[in-house]
């Protein structure tokens, strides 16, 4: 294992401030071997883009709790792109519309706005793990 | 004795300021709103709603319910008091006006128009102003709470009890740490010290107002003796601006005898601290809050959370339950989910009301843990700030001596680390700077090794992921897959 751990930004967007499980991600993904640039709570779409940048970030994970998805996530992936961040990779998760919603209807909401992959409350982090391997490797073999 | 109320030339010359930090603010007056207040029939007052119960031994239910806009919200709360039987009404506001963010607010108020659906998460009452507010008050026939998370709170407290509304829930401590990220505790205390004194002023206009600090903090396995610190220190500060109808609450953390000797010593320590601090002329009441940690996604096991958590609160005697609907997991519930976690709540506490919780040893065992471990944490405090609470408090939290358990705010210690034991009592693991005596730690260290040698691993950190994830997948105690 030589190779360099990934760089992955984390935080809860908007002004959400649900922290339990920021701070389990943050402990599972640090576990999983990545490097985990965690903002916490109540983070902007700036706040993401400038982390993702200043630590060269390969994935923007973004939790959601509080039912503000729809508000707060759209135009993140045109700002990444304005911002030369090309390929970066986006994930969010939660639950991240007001009121119980069929999760593909939720899914392809959140992908038309540019998420490459969408989770509700009760994912497996193991598999979420997984996929961002996979998804990173991908990305890799496409340069 | 000292006294430490907000002088009332001071008050008026912060309410200058506040009234000018929304336009629903500007020409709003104090006299407006007690000529108002005055209009309302006794049985619209949340304080005297409290107060009767309280008396004669009935548990009131209340929902949490709040949308954007002015008619959906006034529909959806009088479903829930027709279909729901709710007795008590709230209005959730959202998480924008949480945030004194009123611009979000209005954009928010706006999408949802055009989606002709609530794409906020709550009732902006701000935004909405005293006229949009009293339209919420004259369409229901139950009192209504402001149920929030706000750590500055009052502009909002300002319109919605000038609207009519006659309980304002939170606290300078529990709406900071578990619901803002950088607001230093200082200026939350502060600014819920305002907010105290205007329900003071209410009271000594003869309008009673009910305050309720946020009892669950961060809803997380919260060790009932930090809850209850809190809940004590808050009860303090309000009652030194003038409030005199005060309810403390209590998050159930799961455990049926731990939950019964909280809810019992929570009343008791609270009466005795308040009297230390020369208090004896208010009305103490308290809540129980359904499970507010992960729910179970299978609206059936959902049905059995919440009914396990009236089950105890009947047993715990508490004078009012917060109720939690089976799309709990799901986040924001439909109108109808939210009366159905209601109506199986009234038959629980109709079928239990006349049976009592008998208590033993481990009970005893309990509540003179809670006792002795409370004690420890205010003596701490009261000697931080040399004698006064509200000093401490600011010192206690900076030093870890108050820390609650993963809270999102900086000024947050954030060390310790709950855990349950074997039988689902929530214990601490680690205990960060919580000034607990050697005996007591050793005690929650042995029922801890007790658990895990029956799992058959370490005491560790993974015990704590499992825990908090261990209702949403179906049992109390994580236990290893």
């Amino acid at each position: 294992m030589n190779t360099p751990p990934i760089n992955i930004v984390l935080g809860v967007i908007g002004f959400d401030c649900h922290s339990v499980g920021n701070k389990i991600l943050e402990a599972f993904f640090t576990e999983q071997g990545f490097k985990v640039t965690n903002l916490g709570v109540m983070v902007s779409q700036e706040e993401f883009l400038q982390a993702a940048i200043e630590t060269g970030a390969k994935a923007i994970l973004v939790s959601s709790l509080y039912g503000h998805g729809e508000i707060d996530c759209v135009g993140l992936r045109e700002k990444c792109r304005e911002q030369g961040l090309d390929d970066i990779l986006l994930y969010v998760g939660g639950n991240l519309v007001v009121g119980k919603t069929p999760f593909e209807q939720v899914e392809a909401k959140f992908k038309a706005m540019g998420y490459d992959r969408v989770f509700g409350p009760d994912c497996d982090l193991a598999t979420v793990a997984r996929l961002l391997r996979e998804d990173l490797a991908a990305r890799q073999r496409a340069d | 004795m000292k006294s430490y109320q907000i002088p009332f030339d001071r008050f008026l010359s912060i309410r200058a300021e506040v009234l000018k930090t929304w336009p629903t603010g500007e020409g709003l007056t104090l006299e407006d709103g007690l000529a108002y207040q005055r209009t309302l029939p006794p049985a619209k007052n949340f304080a005297r709603a409290m107060a009767t119960a309280s008396r004669e031994g009935r548990i009131l239910l209340q929902p949490r319910a709040g949308v954007a806009l002015i008619p959906d919200h006034i529909k959806l709360l009088q479903y829930l008091e027709t279909e729901g039987e709710a007795d008590l009404l709230p209005t959730t506001i959202d998480a924008y006006t949480r945030q004194n963010r009123y611009q979000e607010a209005a954009n928010g108020i706006q999408k949802s128009l055009e989606a002709r659906a609530s794409l906020l998460n709550g009732f902006p009452a701000v935004n909405h102003g005293v006229a949009g507010c009293r339209q919420v008050v004259e369409s229901v026939r139950s009192p209504i709470q402001v149920r929030h998370g706000t750590p500055d709170a009052r502009l909002l407290a300002e319109i919605t009890l000038a609207a009519g509304f006659t309980s304002f829930e939170g606290g300078g401590i529990s709406y900071n740490i578990p619901y803002a990220k950088k607001v230093p505790l200082a200026k939350s205390i502060e600014d819920w010290k305002y907010v105290d004194r205007l329900v003071g002023w209410y009271e000594e206009q003869g309008i009673p107002i009910n305050r309720e600090p946020f009892g669950p903090l961060t809803g997380t396995l919260v060790p009932p003796f930090i809850s209850h610190a809190v809940a004590i220190i808050e009860g303090v500060l309000a009652l030194r601006q003038g409030v005199r109808s005060l309810t403390l609450g209590y998050g159930q953390g799961g455990n049926l005898i731990q939950d019964v000797a909280a809810m019992v010593t929570l009343k008791e320590l609270a009466h005795e601290y308040f009297a230390r601090e020369g208090f004896t002329d208010y009305e103490l009441t308290t809540v129980f809050h359904q499970w507010m940690g992960g729910f179970p996604e299978d609206e059936a096991k959902a049905f059995a959370v919440i009914c396990w958590g009236s089950t105890v609160a009947v047993f715990a005697r508490a004078d009012k339950i917060i109720a939690k609907s089976p799309h709990e997991a799901m986040g924001i519930p439909t109108k109808e989910a939210n009366a159905q976690g209601l109506r199986a709540s009234r038959q629980v506490i109709n079928m239990l009301r006349d049976q009592k919780f008998a208590g033993g040893a481990d009970f005893e065992r309990e509540t003179d843990l809670i006792r002795r471990e409370v004690r420890c944490l205010l003596d701490k405090v009261y000697e931080l700030g040399h004698g006064d609470l509200e000093a401490g408090t600011i010192a206690a939290f900076a030093a870890g001596v108050l820390d609650v358990p993963f809270a999102p705010a900086a000024c947050n210690h954030g060390k310790i680390l709950p855990m349950r034991d074997h039988e689902g009592y929530i214990r601490v693991f680690n205990r960060g700077q919580l000034p607990l005596s050697a005996e007591i730690l050793d005690f929650h260290r042995s029922r801890l090794e007790e658990r895990a040698k029956a799992e058959k691993r370490e005491v560790c950190f993974q015990m704590v992921t499992d825990d908090i994830y261990a209702v949403s997948k179906g049992r109390l105690v994580g236990r290893p897959r």
